[in-house]
């Protein structure tokens, strides 16, 4: 009996790994393996294209300590996270909750907003462009009917950023709406008549009855937010190509920058190791903050 | 049911000014969403406004927001200068093949961690989650020189290959996995079905919801892929619609916004189509992602 236990249970083993062994292979070649290899690249003088390596220990590290233009990439890359997540976390939030009622024309006004997220970041890339063009773009044009004084946007090395930041507002604050929308249906509506009868404004029931209780949520928005915030390479490949004067050099393209255009992997890879360090040590940051203070309906 | 009509004749009898009030404490919303949305459409607008203008309406100050006359001759003109025809059929290929390669490796795998038990399962696990950490963005440039030394630069398998294993789709699927009631797979086994008979037979079919879901999310996001596409390719004949819109910009060096706007319009419809065709669909599977 115990026997054909042991041999149901080693079926069952091998069945498992045999099931695992697909995704595994790829993993392993594609995510773990260059990891790996990226940290050995780190320590060695490697070209791209040429087979010879040579040991350099941490050199390539003390490099980076001395390279101004990688603390100025770091800032830009920590000044795109910091501004774009959490203002497009409050577009989210506040679309949200004026949405989450039974609103007529609910569903058109939740796809107006979700459909960047459908357009390809190279097309909404060439198309904010345009909209941002000094001379002709249309925003120059409402500011100026406003009253407001014309930009240089793209081409001014103080507006580049933040309008990279703007974009990336109007791309993505309608998926984190769709997350949240989610969440404020499970929040039990007579919290909210319950607060109101008592005489609680609207701002204090967001902020003291709405945040609360979808705080798991939030935070789990956050570390998308973080996740997506890679994808800025697009916006500055297409958009400025790291200019002008390095005001939109970020991280991904400062990788690019040294491993396809000076071909030198090693010192590219050293800033492909900071940039997992970095986001990371980010995503670890907010588990430790926001993550202990989530507020977990029901259990826990 | 009298009180109800007598209701209903009080609100009519009340005067003009407070069914205002009332009527504007309903719909205030809409006085703030309608401008918000236009706002948000606005560039959406515009790429299709420029498509059909001249070149000469788009440098002109007073031209206006509308083309005095709708001029489509931008679309043959787009079409005749670039590959589109193969480009979209590169994408289709690449962004089909992905899908479909991560639907049998999500599939097995979250089936192993949602039923079977074995040794190192919580350490695998956790090394599967770990990869939503790790996008490409982060590690490209190991991975480009991998390809290059598989001989795989400039082929469709470059742009296919690193997408294969999900560990976040495996986390979905384990999850959806878990919410089968196990009498299911009881009574399947006890009619002589094996592992992958309750697999294909028991769990594929209920958890199609989930499937669906991951399947919309996962072409979203290879279909309009642009950063990978664009360092493993260097011919018309592998390149996807990104990357062939982007050449087009280049080439153009925003001289001929009409033109680019054509082909700006020509990449992103078949999505946004497709969107406004299964909305519901859509935002279920991208709402429901955030969810655990």
């Amino acid at each position: 009996m115990s026997h054909s236990f042991a041999q149901v249970w080693r079926k069952e083993v091998l069945l498992a790994y045999a099931l695992l062994l697909p995704s595994a292979v790829f993993l392993a070649v594609f995510t773990y393996w260059p990891i790996l290899r990226s940290f050995w690249f780190s320590l060695h003088d490697v070209m791209l294209g040429d087979s010879r390596i040579f040991w350099l220990g941490a050199e390539n590290y003390l490099r980076l300590l001395d390279d101004g233009l990688f603390w100025k990439v770091l800032g830009n890359t920590a000044f795109y996270t910091l501004t774009t997540i959490p203002l497009s976390i409050t577009v989210a939030l506040l679309l949200a909750v004026a949405l989450d009622s039974k609103l007529r024309g609910m569903s058109i006004y939740r796809s107006a907003f979700f459909y960047p997220v459908m357009i390809p970041s190279v097309a909404a890339g060439m198309v904010w462009v345009f909209l941002y063009a000094p001379g002709y773009g249309p925003i120059n044009s409402a500011l100026e009917f406003l009253g407001l004084p014309r930009l240089d946007w793209l081409y001014d090395s103080a507006w580049a950023l933040p309008a990279i930041v703007l974009m990336s507002i109007w791309k993505y604050s309608g998926y984190f709406m769709l997350i949240l929308l989610a969440a404020l249906k499970l929040v039990p509506s007579d919290l909210y008549e319950a607060a109101r009868l008592d005489g609680v404004g609207p701002v204090s029931r967001l902020l003291h009855i709405t945040v609360p209780l979808i705080s798991p949520t939030l935070y789990f928005v956050i570390v998308i937010g973080l996740l997506h915030s890679y994808q800025i390479f697009d916006y500055v490949y297409v958009m400025t190509q790291g200019g002008p004067a390095d005001s939109t050099n970020v991280l991904t393209f400062y990788i690019y920058q040294n491993g396809f255009q000076y071909q030198d992997i090693g010192y590219a890879s050293t800033i492909a190791n900071t940039l997992l360090v970095f986001v990371l040590g980010l995503i670890g940051l907010v588990a430790l903050t926001l993550g202990r203070r989530v507020h977990y309906m029901g259990e826990r | 049911m009298d009180n109800a009509v007598n209701m209903v004749s009080a609100t009519r009898a009340l005067p003009l000014s407070s069914r205002v009030a009332r009527w504007f404490s309903k719909s205030w919303k809409h006085f703030i969403l309608t401008p918000l949305v236009l706002l948000w459409l606005s560039p959406m607008i515009w790429i299709v406004l420029t498509s059909l203008k001249t070149k000469v309406e788009v440098f002109d100050p007073d031209a206006g927001i509308l083309p005095a006359v709708l001029n489509f001759g931008n679309y043959p003109a787009t079409l005749s200068v670039a590959p589109f025809g193969t480009y979209l059929l590169n994408s289709v290929l690449v962004t089909g093949s992905i899908l479909i390669a991560q639907l049998v490796t999500i599939t097995l795998a979250a089936y192993a961690f949602a039923r079977l038990e074995f040794p190192l399962k919580r350490l695998l696990f956790s090394l599967f989650l770990l990869q939503v950490m790790f996008p490409i963005y982060a590690i490209f440039l190991t991975n480009f020189v991998t390809l290059r030394e598989f001989g795989l630069i400039n082929t469709l398998p470059a742009m296919i290959v690193p997408f294969v294993a999900s560990g976040y789709g495996t986390f979905m699927l384990r999850q959806a996995f878990r919410q089968v009631p196990s009498e299911l797979s009881d009574a399947a086994r006890l009619d002589g079905c094996g592992h992958l008979g309750i697999l294909w037979h028991v769990y594929l079919p209920l958890v199609q919801p989930t499937l669906i879901a991951f399947g919309i999310i996962s072409v979203v996001t290879h279909w309009n892929d642009y950063m990978w596409p664009l360092l493993v390719t260097n011919s018309d004949s592998v390149r996807t619609l990104p990357i062939g819109l982007g050449l087009l910009a280049k080439s153009d060096s925003g001289a001929d916004w009409t033109r680019l706007m054509a082909g700006t319009t020509l990449v992103v419809s078949p999505l946004l189509l497709v969107f406004v065709i299964f909305q519901r669909r859509f935002i279920d599977s991208f709402m429901h992602t955030g969810v655990k």
